[in-house]
């Protein structure tokens, strides 16, 4: 087929677009647009669930490379030696520790559990945008002792009764108040709070934060252990880089990735998400191709007698068929265009209004690569749906489809 | 220009044998305006159809120009079509979704030899001949039935076609469209020395053709050449 046989095609396929059936023109383009978002929205829904809830974990809970101890021991000990042996390590940007104790925190007549964590402030400022999160006060200096920062959630609201309450709180702390904390071993202080903060990750809005510094006195001496150590990479440095040359360096602690991570504790909801994505994709795909298929039979069907006249002016049939099936494609075309502008929409809605829930929050998260993929799988079944029926119409004998 | 041997063409409806063509032979000469007529059933059409090459014989073999047209591929069927003969059918068979001057020009656009222009200034010369220039950007639901057959016939001879083959033309038309149209196949056969050859079963069209050939049940009663 040469350069001027595909020229009429087009030129025969754009006339019957825009001089024929409008309505099934615009019903064709609405479905194929309506197919691509429904092909895009869940994926891209659960993208965003995923990512956030990877994102939310990085940040607040585990670093991108988690350091703990290895099997059967409590503590990760000679902190300060592996601290200072994973620092110098290439593509390391920081490694803090985390050292947490159970504890119950008492204001006026609230008294609430939690876990109070200590870190070493300045160096979790490199791991952790925790301190960009501060909703009232600061955030906690190194050498700060009786003082701490709260989760909003721990904070609670003066103007919710306790008994209305979602979870538990200490019923509306303020900068400044005073909190009595007792913790497990007995020891028991009185805190100054210096800073309240909302992540909107809820186990790091139900944590109170203190200093290293202050849990050597709640411990009674040099702290020089800890739950564990939380690592950041430098931009450039894969998870997996940095875990290869922990182990390499000899760092005898369980090292692990936020994938390894996300693999053990979210890997049958990933699985259950890719599925409902595969599924919710077969279905679009499937959709679209019937739709594209009745369409363009009843196209050609409704043509067959002009078909045989093009045939019999001249025309030849492989003019015909892509004539039906750059209809398609054009018609393929224009609805992934609009599909991929009400993807985006909503993308655009749902980033100035997530889906909030206690334990995370979603955007649509969307890739071009991802737009791109399925912008293809829609043309492609766009194009099959198209083709067949133009084929077999084209194919036929002269007669036979003058007489239809 | 045109040769047939022995030309048969038999149907078969359930059990019954029925021979729409019984050995014709005809032979017409380059630049006859031929009419082919009979009562209805006789065969007419299905004879057009098979010189046309747009049905096949169940035997027997046709001639055009000195190709036997039996041994060509479909493709070479369509380019033969397309570059030789011009057809004009009984209901116009116009593409509606073009315009007179896209209708007119679309069997030129393919044509390997034309340019854009040429097949445009060809376009708009045979659109002035039929005297529908200033109708050129109507569709077909915007022509009366005649204005339409011009049109089918526009097409038919834009690209100079050996042969111009015509299927009761006038059967839709009222008779000064009728007479509209024959002066038209008058004239092209006169003027480019087209050779026509057109179905009919009105008696009065006879005063047009060179020759008649006569057809009943399938088989020429007179002249066939």
């Amino acid at each position: 087929m040469g350069k001027k046989e595909l020229k009429v095609s087009l030129f025969l396929a754009w006339r019957s677009l825009i001089r024929g059936n409008r309505s099934s023109t615009v019903m064709t383009v609405i479905i194929i647009a309506l197919c691509f978002t429904n092909m895009i929205f869940l994926p891209g829904l659960f993208n965003g669930i995923g990512q956030s809830i990877t994102t939310q974990l990085v940040d607040y809970e585990v670093g991108n490379v988690l350091v703990s101890p290895r099997a059967g021991d409590q503590y990760i000990t000679d902190l300060d030696a592996t601290l200072d042996l994973i620092n110098h390590m290439p593509g390391v940007e920081r490694a803090t520790p985390h050292y947490t104790r159970g504890a119950t925190l008492k204001s006026g007549d609230r008294i609430l559990s939690v876990g109070v964590r200590a870190i070493s402030p300045s160096d979790e400022k490199y791991v952790s945008p925790l301190y960009t999160k501060m909703i009232a006060g600061t955030y906690l200096g190194d050498g700060d002792t009786g003082e701490i920062i709260m989760g909003k959630t721990v904070a609670g609201d003066a103007s919710v009764r306790q008994e209305d309450e979602f979870q538990p709180s200490l019923g509306g702390v303020r900068i400044g108040d005073s909190i009595t904390i007792e913790y497990g071993n007995g020891y028991t202080k009185d805190y100054r709070v210096k800073g309240i903060y909302f992540t909107g990750w809820s186990q790091a809005d139900g944590t109170v934060y203190t200093t290293m510094s202050d849990m050597e006195l709640v411990e009674g001496q040099a702290l020089d252990r800890a739950d564990y150590i939380t690592v950041k990479a430098k931009p450039g440095y894969s998870e997996k880089y940095i875990k290869d040359e922990l182990q390499s360096y000899g760092v005898s602690q369980d090292v692990q990735t936020t994938s390894d991570l996300l693999a053990k504790g979210m890997g049958r909801a990933l699985q259950s998400f890719a599925i409902i994505n595969l599924v919710s994709l077969i279905v679009s795909i499937v959709i679209t191709t019937v739709v594209l298929f009745i369409v363009i039979t009843i196209k050609t069907i409704n043509s067959r007698k002009q078909i045989g006249i093009l045939k019999a002016i001249g025309v030849d049939k492989t003019v015909i068929m892509h004539s039906y099936g750059l209809q398609v494609i054009i018609l393929a075309l224009f609805g992934i265009i609009i599909g991929i502008t009400i993807t985006s929409l909503l993308g655009l809605y749902m980033s100035l209004h997530p889906i909030v829930t206690p334990e995370w929050s979603a955007v649509l998260y969307l890739t071009p690569i991802d737009m791109l993929t399925n912008s293809l799988i829609l043309f492609g079944a766009a194009v099959v749906a198209g083709y067949v029926p133009a084929w077999r119409v084209a194919g036929e004998d002269i007669q036979k489809i003058m007489r239809a | 220009m045109i040769r047939t041997e022995n030309l048969r063409k038999i149907y078969q409806m359930g059990n019954v044998e029925v021979r729409a063509l019984d050995g014709v032979d005809i032979h017409i000469e380059k630049g006859e305006f031929v009419g082919i007529m009979g009562p209805s059933g006789s065969g007419k059409s299905t004879l057009l159809h098979m010189l046309g090459l747009l049905d096949i014989p169940t035997s027997g073999r046709i001639f055009i120009d000195g190709t036997e047209t039996g041994r060509l591929t479909d493709y070479q069927k369509t380019m033969f079509r397309l570059y030789k003969l011009g057809y004009v059918f009984q209901d116009y068979a116009l593409v509606p979704e073009l315009t007179v001057m896209e209708n007119v020009a679309l069997p030129a656009m393919l044509r390997a030899d034309r340019t854009e222009s040429q097949y445009r200034a060809d376009t708009v010369e045979i659109l002035g001949k039929i005297g529908l220039c200033d109708r050129r950007g109507h569709l077909q639901g915007e022509l009366s039935g005649g204005q339409q057959q011009r049109v089918a016939i526009a097409r038919a001879i834009v690209n100079k076609p050996d042969i111009l083959f015509a299927d009761e033309p006038c059967a839709n038309l009222d008779t000064e469209n009728s007479r509209m149209v024959l002066n038209l196949f008058h004239e092209i056969n006169e003027q480019m020395q087209q050779t026509i050859v057109m179905v009919s079963h009105e008696d009065w069209h006879k005063e047009y053709f060179h020759r008649i050939i006569r057809l009943r049940d399938g088989k020429i009663v007179d002249g066939g050449g």
